[in-house]
């Protein structure tokens, strides 16, 4: 059964788009039909890592929830990108809804909103249509209607946080709403965190804060950062022990 | 107006999006817009400027989930709709013994207009056709005409949550056409089955036949009886509880005009309609179905109304009388567990 997989943090910069990116990428590499929905419409940037230009975006996820075209003819095939080969690879294939970039089409979203309904049955379109095993959702920073629907919608929400007491705070209201929202699993995953600290106590006190699981924590890498918002980390370095981090996590959304 | 706090209200409003029960309702509504036949009713003008296009299909459960397709906030006239929640609030006010004397339960097989009293009692049939409603209306209670249609609006408003108006066009093309209903009221008048204040009970009734509502206030308003003649959204009662089963078996034996027999036969889901498209039904214990296409079948009743209840009966079983392993388990599709948890 395909699986749905939201990915959110209650703070911008946590690097919540780089690691949808590498995630997806590294599931995708494994041989699974995996597509990206960049739902952060205020803000969106998770098409630069698979290198689509703007001018090859004609049309976006603001179109399709404009209603203008189904929702299928925005996913890029952006698997030649990340090296994922489908001839090669065993059947996998990597897809990306971006949102516009364009301001007179974020100023609209802003201004007249959009029927989240519509979001709701793309998500479940788009899963059949391209008979996908993986639908990841990036989401904007904060808690919105997006961030709610994907919560709702989701098999797994990942939760990212740094090891800061603001994230702390804003993580522990997320976390509340997505139980009002009868979240089927939860995951946390600790980013950028200083090589000082001791990752097995961090680790241990933020399960025992928030009652859930920690799936991976990320140090904060300068190999990482170099590369941050020009390609995907896991494939230029596959045997980075960063980009192992993400297979564990991979193995344990798929057996979440 | 919600008995909830913010976040579970905006949370529920959120998985009541994201249940798959509403996209099985998505997919009915994809599979049944397609449908053109039939015709719009056209007694009077203002109701064939209706679109025949528009389609709303609302579910409210019994504990106040809200599921929305299509066109849900579309108003259009509630007509013959009324005529259930009319019942009601006269019975609440004179008891059933006294109601009884001046409306009939039985069906008549006849048209809703048809010209004929119970040749016994002298009594309308019932208060689904036009003479039973006639006289139900004037057994709403007040002083002038202002206070007895704010009875009437109030009490809509317990089983909606919201204020109505009157479409003040229609209302004057009801009454200016309504010489079937006039001679009606005075025949009843001639046996003494009604009050002598006739004409402000004809207005009283064309102004509650054009009441504005929207698929998903009939949704509501059939979730309040399915909950006891508690709103489920609001929390209010709106109709004293003892009385929700009168209502509720007259929608089942009489409440889609002379379709109704079979209606109860292959549906089974107490149910009222009117000629502008709505139908209203009741699930009880489970849910209300409010449906809006104002393209009518023969009968006068919705045809794509009369799909979508049909379809909903079929699969999850809600036949009153059904005894068989439905297809699919309501809660499981509304919770979105079990089989239902497919994507």
């Amino acid at each position: 059964m395909p699986k749905v997989v939201s990915i959110h943090s209650y703070r911008g910069g946590t690097g919540k788009s780089n690691f949808t990116a590498n995630l997806a990428t590294t599931v995708a590499l494994q041989g699974h039909r995996v597509a990206i929905v960049d739902t952060d419409l205020p803000s969106p940037g998770i098409h630069n890592l698979f290198c689509l230009e703007p001018e090859q975006v004609e049309k976006a996820l603001n179109h399709y929830l404009w209603g203008e075209i189904p929702i299928e003819a925005v996913a890029y095939d952006v698997s030649a990108n990340v090296g994922v080969n489908s001839g090669i690879n065993g059947g996998g294939q990597l897809f990306l809804v971006p949102s516009s970039v364009k301001a007179d089409d974020i100023a609209r979203i802003l201004k007249d909103g959009y029927d989240v309904k519509l979001m709701n049955d793309g998500f479940r379109h788009l899963v059949k249509a391209l008979e996908l095993d993986y639908l990841f959702i990036d989401t904007h920073p904060g808690l919105s209607k997006e961030t709610f629907l994907s919560i709702a919608i989701s098999h797994v929400l990942l939760l990212i946080l740094r090891p800061d007491k603001q994230d702390y705070q804003g993580t522990a209201v997320t976390a509340d709403v997505a139980r009002q929202l009868r979240v089927r699993k939860m995951l946390l995953t600790i980013n950028k965190v200083y090589s000082s600290l001791n990752v097995d106590a961090l680790k241990q006190k933020v399960e025992e804060t928030f009652g859930e699981t920690v799936a991976g924590i990320f140090p904060l890498s300068e190999d990482v950062v170099q590369l941050a918002s020009e390609g995907v980390f896991c494939v230029k370095y596959p045997e980075h022990s960063v980009s192992h981090e993400f297979q564990r996590v991979a193995k344990e959304i798929a057996e979440a | 107006m919600s008995h909830l706090g913010d976040l579970q209200s905006l949370a529920n409003s959120i998985t009541a999006v994201t249940s798959p029960f509403r996209t099985y309702l998505n997919d009915l509504h994809q599979q049944y817009k397609s449908i053109n036949e039939g015709a719009i009713a056209d007694y009077i003008p203002e109701l064939t400027l209706a679109d025949p296009s528009w389609f709303g299909i609302c579910v409210v459960t019994a504990d106040g989930r809200v599921f929305e397709v299509g066109d849900c906030k579309q108003l259009f006239t509630i007509q013959s709709i009324s005529k259930a929640f009319v019942f009601g609030l006269a019975l609440e006010a004179h008891g059933r013994e006294y109601v009884s004397s001046k409306v009939g339960v039985e069906p008549t097989g006849e048209a809703f207009n048809a010209i004929v009293l119970d040749e016994a009692t002298n009594r309308p049939y019932n208060p689904m056709v036009n003479a039973g409603a006639i006289a139900t209306t004037d057994l709403i209670t007040g002083y002038s005409c202002t206070e007895r249609l704010k009875r009437l609006l109030d009490m809509f408003k317990r089983y909606t949550g919201r204020d109505h108006d009157i479409n003040v066009p229609v209302f004057l093309s009801e009454k200016s056409t309504g010489y079937r209903n006039q001679a009606m009221a005075y025949l009843m008048r001639n046996f003494g089955m009604v009050s002598d204040s006739i004409d402000q009970t004809l207005d009283l009734y064309f102004q509650q036949c054009s009441m504005m509502v929207n698929a998903r206030d009939l949704a509501v308003m059939s979730a309040t009886l399915a909950n006891g003649g508690k709103n489920p959204v609001t929390q209010e009662q709106a109709l004293d509880e003892r009385y929700v089963q009168d209502v509720i078996s007259l929608m089942l034996t009489c409440g889609m005009y002379d379709g109704s027999g079979e209606w109860a036969y292959r549906i089974g889901i107490p149910a009222k309609s009117g000629v502008s498209g709505g139908i209203t039904a009741v699930v009880p214990g489970q849910l209300g179905i409010g449906t809006f296409s104002p393209l009518l079948d023969v009968k006068g009743n919705s045809l794509r109304g009369i799909k979508v209840c049909e379809a909903l009966s079929k699969d999850f079983g809600l036949h009153l009388l059904n005894a068989a392993q439905p297809d699919k388990i309501l809660a499981d599709w509304l919770n979105g567990s079990g089989q239902a948890d497919q994507w």
